[in-house]
């Protein structure tokens, strides 16, 4: 903190006066990313009712599955999102913010933004999973690579939250972070290839395999094509308040200090000083 | 179709509820920061001194 010279009226002897704390201003959402956020968040209501809609009411049981293929409608969308576009989103960002020469806090607070949305929806696939495999396979759960693969990526993002928690300067924390979002991403492919390299209960790819080829038709297949869009248009509007929510709370640990010193000054200079009292000016120095 | 209705129930919520704690979190946040911001703004009309006293 500058400082500049005066003269101690009190003492006669040349003093160093503390310039008024200006603290940054604070962060403005445009009026354009304000329409903008709403706009997704509405679409993304919309389209969740027409899939909730189309899922429970208009599409057909399945020749197998019965009834149950319903919830194939929400069961993966909740997984791309969480493996792909929530935790694939933090891998990128960290990497952008362990490169040099893309190093920003814009990355590591997406990444973090991101991380926490994913969690939510990875919380959201083991448990629509789970109420899928109990009429299916008979069990809530089962030690499944696929199954067991996913909750490892939950208890890996999880340990990058509490991470996060730990008191630490804004720089060595989103370094820390951005490491540990690598190492949590090694998991990624491990759960996209586990039906391939080992034998599970999980049923194989059926939208997205190798051929490109889907095994699934007619309105089921656009009710499971809406049911993606409209769950990333929610990621992605929970992904903008999220983000949101860390530039503010950036915003008041790094200014905290400078308005509370603020205070105290307007407070001391508020009132009349007089013998005894608190409220004259702070005097710090060597006597 | 119970499993199904559950299904659908538990991840909608988890979803709805946590959107709302999101904007609930963000509102709060935004106070804060214009509180803080007008809390200010009355602000040092004259700087504190730091020196050398007798």
């Amino acid at each position: 903190m500058s400082g500049s010279a005066s003269f101690d009226s009190f003492s006669g002897r040349p003093s160093v006066t503390a310039p008024a704390i200006a603290p940054t201003p604070p962060p403005v959402q445009s009026a354009r990313a304000r329409m903008t956020e709403r706009i997704i968040g509405v679409l993304a209501l919309v389209g969740t009712a027409f899939t909730v809609w189309l899922g429970l009411w208009v599409t057909p049981p399945d020749k197998f599955q019965g009834n149950l293929v319903r919830l194939v409608y929400i069961h993966p969308g909740v997984a791309w999102v969480a493996l792909y576009a929530a935790f694939g989103l933090a891998t990128v960002s960290s990497l952008f913010y362990l490169w040099p020469r893309t190093r920003s806090l814009f990355w590591d607070r997406l990444a973090a933004a991101s991380v926490e949305v994913g969690v939510v929806f990875n919380v959201c696939t083991l448990i629509s999973g789970s109420i899928w495999g109990k009429p299916t396979w008979g069990v809530w759960w089962a030690w499944d690579a696929r199954l067991t693969l996913t909750a490892v990526l939950l208890v890996l993002y999880l340990g990058y939250m509490a991470l996060r928690r730990l008191p630490a300067e804004p720089e060595v924390r989103a370094r820390r972070s951005a490491f540990v979002a690598l190492f949590a991403a090694i998991d990624i492919p491990l759960v996209h290839f586990s039906v391939d390299w080992w034998n599970t209960l999980h049923q194989g790819a059926t939208v997205l395999n190798a051929n490109l080829t889907s095994k699934i038709h007619g309105s089921m297949a656009w009710t499971l094509l809406l049911g993606f869009v409209s769950l990333t248009l929610v990621f992605v509007w929970m992904l903008l308040v999220r983000y949101r929510i860390g530039v503010l709370e950036d915003w008041l640990d790094t200014n905290q200090l400078d308005l509370a010193l603020a205070e105290r000054q307007s407070e001391g200079t508020d009132r009349e000083p007089g013998p005894g009292d608190g409220s004259a000016p702070v005097r710090v120095g060597v006597s | 179709m119970r499993y199904v209705d559950a299904g659908y129930v538990v991840v909608l919520s988890i979803l709805f509820l946590y959107g709302v704690q999101l904007a609930w979190r963000r509102r709060r946040l935004a106070r804060a920061v214009s509180r803080a911001v007008s809390g200010s703004d009355g602000t040092p009309s004259e700087p504190s001194v730091i020196g050398r006293s007798s």
